[in-house]
């Protein structure tokens, strides 16, 4: 996302100057050339989550290096080093989710791409795109229905084929329509 | 014909509006729905929102479900999905944020882009990046938008309108009025039915007349409202794209109505109380509170019984609206009448005192105050309602509905392990995959 590069910025800042910056600084960092700019970015970081205000009005930090909890930070005031080092970390949430917007979860039923691994129950993070690739696994909708398979290139066009000796590939009559590239498996146990 | 401007884009707005967007998110996670009739708003009894195969079939908005049974037999009615309305809201706002920083969020399915001086960063001319915003809504949210892009918002809403679904309008300043002769102006957004009709009386009958009316009469004829939309149809800017986000309410209000509706006077006072407690949490959540405030409760006939109290001081307090309206409940309450709803309005709001106050007799506010927030905070963490006033329990017991009209979202009966019925991932699960 675009605020992305702006919050590298506000760290930037945190980590020179020991303090969180003013909405005027925010709006010089960001390079915007209005204030009012600057506020809107204050408040979508504030939706975000990333950044808070405290009771006097200004800016402090909520979630801005990463999922990590920076409370007793903002008592302190001071970072401690080891909160230091913890900014070049990511959360679980951007270490699975590429495009956020993009995002959607599945559930398994069945067991036909059990020889990639992925097992009845288990959930897909699928990202929907136009352009997947052949050899990946994709999200098709086929009769109506969702149908998880690797995408493959045969002599007669592009095919879905299962991960499970038992089923046969499907060679769709009508066009293929895959929606979506899965990017990821969560198994909670 | 005379163009109304010279220029084409002397700012370039950008209208997004979602195709039947609550029904089109429906038929995305769940294709099979695509193609067939698809409402939402079971739980209100009427359609909110309603799939283009359904409005070929005449449904149309508010209709009621006996009627549209009658219609379209074959109908699929679905409980509204308003966290997973949200979701996609969301997502679409920061797709065309992608493209601008200026994005004014005006409704859950409905947005306004500044594009202006954008074509230099962006390598792209204004239809372009038009183009590139509706190709990633379309693909990455899976359903369909209708855009439309011109110099003010009102003729970036005639362009919008202009073609749906899936369509994108490019109107220019100088071709604005090929447009505007096609329309009638009571199309014209901000234009409503009376004013229409006085228009065209006047004989001014598509939107080309009303923005050729001249600037003198026009001054002497209109109210402001109307006039900014003149401008408007000129090319000039008269309404902002306001990307700050509401910072505060005129009013407040909750309502809710029940089913089946109920004689008990105890579960309808709990209904007023979840109400209450509702508007006061979005009127801390904007530092506000009221002195004036007007409840009402609805019969099975339709008839409302209100019931208007005035506080000493301003508050966002539950308890302390549901300790004065007790009294006032009490008297309006008939016994053996069949009650289907409660509402609460929070009027001419002011900003909270909060904390801050000095005098004594406020201290035990002040600790009140100390506790919302706590259980603000509880709310943040745990779901809304994860404490309430005792006063409220009937309603949180019974819940809003019994009956097919209290089938929750497939959502919320389908709970990932480790989620709970208040709190889910914040990613649409759009169902199984086999």
């Amino acid at each position: 996302m675009a605020d992305e590069k702006h919050i590298a910025k506000v760290i930037h800042f945190f980590r020179k100057h020991k303090r969180m910056p003013s909405i005027a600084e925010l709006t010089k960092l960001a390079g915007f050339a209005s204030k009012k700019a600057g506020y809107d970015l204050s408040q979508r970081l504030i939706a975000q989550k990333v950044l808070a205000k405290d009771t006097t009005g200004k800016l402090v930090p909520r979630q801005l290096f990463g999922g990590i909890k920076v409370l007793g930070l903002v008592e302190a005031g001071w970072p401690s080093p080891a909160e230091e080092e913890l900014v070049d970390t990511m959360n679980l949430d951007e270490y699975l989710i590429e495009n956020k917007e993009a995002t959607y979860l599945l559930r398994v039923k069945g067991d036909s791409m059990i020889d990639a691994g992925i097992q009845e129950g288990d959930l897909v993070i699928a990202e929907r795109t136009n352009t997947p690739k052949v050899g990946a696994i994709v999200i098709a909708e086929v009769d109506g229905e969702w149908t998880m398979k690797y995408l493959r290139r045969g002599t007669q066009g592009l095919y879905l084929e299962p991960a499970n000796k038992n089923y046969k590939p499907i060679h769709p009559e009508e066009g293929l329509r895959v929606i979506a590239v899965v990017k990821g498996v969560i198994r909670k146990y | 014909m005379e163009s109304l401007t010279l220029r084409s884009f002397p700012r370039a707005i950008l209208h997004v509006d979602g195709d039947s967007f609550f029904a089109s998110c429906e038929q995305m996670q769940d294709p099979t729905l695509r193609g067939k009739p698809v409402i939402t708003g079971l739980e209100r009894g009427i359609a909110s929102s309603m799939s283009y195969e359904a409005k070929a079939r005449g449904v149309t908005r508010a209709m009621s479900l006996r009627d549209i049974k009658k219609i379209c037999p074959d109908a699929i009615i679905l409980p509204s999905d308003y966290e997973l309305y949200s979701l996609m809201s969301l997502r679409m706002y920061d797709i065309v944020r992608r493209y601008s920083d200026a994005v004014e969020e005006y409704s859950i399915d409905e947005c306004f882009a500044d594009l202006t001086g954008m074509r230099r960063s962006l390598r792209m001319s204004y239809p372009r990046i038009a183009e590139a915003i509706q190709r990633d809504l379309e693909t990455e949210l899976g359903v369909t938008f209708s855009l439309g892009l011109a110099p003010t918002k009102v003729l970036a809403k005639v362009g919008s309108k202009w073609n749906k679904p899936s369509g994108l309008t490019v109107i220019p300043g100088r071709e604005a009025h090929t447009f505007l002769a096609q329309l009638p102006v009571g199309d014209l957004w901000g234009i409503g039915p009376q004013t229409a009709s006085y228009l065209t009386k006047k004989g001014v009958v598509t939107a080309l007349d009303f923005a050729l009316v001249d600037e003198a009469t026009m001054a002497r004829s209109l109210s402001k409202p109307f006039r900014a939309v003149w401008y408007e149809l000129r090319s000039q800017m008269v309404y902002p794209i306001e990307t700050e986000k509401k910072v505060a309410y005129k009013s407040i209000s909750k309502t809710k109505t029940f089913t089946p509706p109920s004689t008990d006077p105890a579960y309808v006072f709990a209904q007023l109380s979840k109400n209450i407690e509702n508007a006061c949490i979005k009127a801390r959540r904007y530092n506000q509170a009221s002195r004036h405030l007007y409840a009402f409760l609805k019969t099975q006939d339709f008839r409302y019984q209100g019931m208007q109290i005035e506080l000493a001081n301003p508050t966002a307090l539950p308890h302390v609206i549901v300790r004065a309206l007790r009294e006032p409940f009490q008297q309006v309450f008939r016994a053996k009448t069949q009650y289907r709803g409660t509402g609460i309005v929070l009027t001419e709001l002011e900003p909270s005192l909060s904390q801050m106050d000095l005098f004594g007799e406020m201290e035990g506010v002040a600790a009140s105050y100390k506790i919302f927030e706590h259980l603000d905070a509880m709310a943040d963490k745990f779901g809304k309602h994860s404490i309430f006033l005792g006063s409220s329990f009937l309603a949180h017991k019974r819940g809003s509905h019994e009956g097919y009209r209290g089938v929750a979202p497939k959502r919320q009966r389908a709970l990932l392990k480790g989620e709970t019925k208040r709190r889910r991932i914040g990613i649409p699960l759009i169902g199984e995959v086999s």
